[in-house]
């Protein structure tokens, strides 16, 4: 699991890469808790590079949007694979988080 | 790491003029409170004092000696006390002594005359290494506690899961959780409810482990209560959510399939909480997963409407609930054993018996794996209707 992070006008987008599993999970949550800037309006996760996401990896984005709710941003995913859209659909997720269908749609979506 | 208590030193010598001299030469450290000296004559001496003296944190040993000499000393020291690191002091230059108390187990050795700073330096670092031990074991005892304490609760976890399922003529399930680690996330559960309809449940708590057991217990608990009191899977997951979601500050959540079983039509009517959706394997070997029906993970959303579908288990079918642990199993090359792995084990004849297809699917996804380590509970619960 590798994390990026780019900035642009109060827009935080994460580009994650790799597993996101039970093992990692709590690195995961970590290394995104701190690059979140009290100042960010948004965040976009782009999981393009994510290659598996369990449970635990459902809880960490779960529990960023929570966090942001608090600071009245919001939290968008994009970009997921077919296996990682599976995941998402099955267990309702894309119920609870926006999920976008690229970065610039995501962007666009938090700019409108 | 710094040493901070005061450290009780046993010095093993018949010679009378060290006690004076170590006393007079280590006055500042002693009267510091850093160490404390006390004395032995010979090695017979020190052994006695050793067994009295549980303080004594290490020894500091002349090597001739009458009645014990240092070097057997040092062989009996572990026997009363292990944790004991002793320094030998030995004549300048006499190797062969110095190499025989290494081989004894001798932590460090000076050399007459005492060159009383190297000598407090050798002190100090012997005891930091015996400071270091004592951490080490300190922890090991905490995690064999540990241990022992998620054994118990392994047990406890697996007890809560039924094993007296439902054989009847006209239908048979059985059910197993194999934990990744010693407390797991995944159960199953079989309520009877009236008119010999029964209820039946799988699920899979978000993480593993001790966090994801103690979520995974009070969901069991929420579930048979509710699963009592309400026909409709639909009302049932609506209850359990709700109470789910009130306090849940750890943001846990919970995919849970939950399905009541009428024998006497053979239908299923279920309600799909974010769950995998099971697998209905036909007469004819071919087989399909069940419908989706608009769900979403318990313990995310108060207030979510949870729909519910029918279907017809007809005879001679079975219904394969199983949680994320069998379809994503990993083998060495990081494939998943996927639906379609699941769906291969009956595309050949198989038993039509409920206990002997969940072995077939533990079997399939051990051998799927190999010696790749288990990462997820599996667990997987059958009905066979007959």
């Amino acid at each position: 699991m590798a994390l990026s992070i780019e900035r642009n006008d109060g827009i935080m987008v994460a580009v994650a890469e790799g597993r996101v599993d039970g093992a990692n999970a709590q690195e995961f949550q970590g290394e995104l808790s701190e690059a979140i800037d009290p100042s960010d309006r948004a965040v976009i996760l782009d999981l393009e590079e994510i290659t598996y996401i369990s449970s635990a990896g459902l809880r960490v984005i779960l529990l960023t949007a929570r966090a942001l709710k608090r600071q009245n941003a919001e939290l968008a995913v994009c970009s997921l694979s077919d296996a990682i859209r599976e995941v998402f659909e099955i267990s309702g997720f894309d119920k609870i988080i926006p999920v976008r269908e690229s970065r610039p749609d995501a962007i666009a979506s938090f700019q409108a | 790491m710094t040493l901070q208590k005061k450290y009780k030193i046993l010095v093993v010598d018949d010679e009378p003029d060290l006690e004076p001299l170590l006393l007079q030469r280590m006055r500042r450290a002693i009267r510091a409170g850093r160490y404390e000296f006390v004395f032995a004559g010979n090695g017979l001496e020190a052994l006695q004092r050793l067994d009295q003296d549980e303080e004594i944190d290490m020894v500091l040993s002349d090597i001739n000696m009458p009645q014990m000499d240092g070097l057997t000393l040092l062989e009996q020291i572990p026997d009363v006390n292990p944790n004991i690191r002793s320094v030998i002091i030995s004549a300048y230059g006499d190797m062969k002594n110095i190499r025989t108390a290494m081989n004894r187990g001798a932590f460090d050795f000076v050399t007459k005359p005492i060159d009383f700073k190297d000598l407090q330096v050798t002190i100090d670092r012997t005891l930091i290494h015996v400071e270091e031990l004592r951490e080490a074991l300190m922890a090991r005892d905490k995690l064999v506690t540990l241990q022992n304490e998620l054994d118990v609760a392994s047990n406890i976890q697996q007890s809560i899961l039924p094993t007296e399922l439902p054989r009847e003529v006209d239908y048979q399930m059985f059910g197993s959780m194999k934990s990744a680690r010693n407390v797991g996330g995944d159960f199953f559960d079989v309520v009877r409810l009236p008119d010999r309809r029964v209820g039946l449940a799988i699920a899979d708590v978000s993480d593993k482990g001790v966090p994801a057991a103690l979520f995974m217990m009070s969901t069991r608990t929420l579930l048979k209560g509710a699963a009592i009191g309400a026909i409709n899977p639909g009302d049932v997951m609506e209850t359990v959510n709700q109470l789910l979601c009130e306090d849940n500050e750890a943001a846990m959540f919970v995919t849970l399939l939950y399905a009541v079983y009428d024998p006497e039509t053979g239908r299923l009517t279920y309600a799909n909480g974010g769950h995998n959706p099971p697998l209905i394997v036909h007469q004819d070997n071919t087989s399909t997963l069940l419908p989706p029906t608009e769900g979403l993970a318990l313990g995310l959303l108060p207030d979510y409407e949870y729909q519910q579908k029918t279907v017809t288990v007809e005879p001679g079918e079975t219904l394969v609930l199983y949680t994320d642990g069998v379809t994503e199993a990993m083998n060495a090359n990081e494939e998943e054993f996927g639906v379609e792995r699941l769906q291969d084990i009956f595309t050949e004849s198989y038993p039509r018996e409920a206990h002997a297809i969940t072995q077939l699917i533990f079997d399939a996804v051990d051998e799927f794996a190999g010696d790749t380590p288990q990462s997820d509970d599996v667990t997987c619960l059958t009905l066979c209707r007959g």
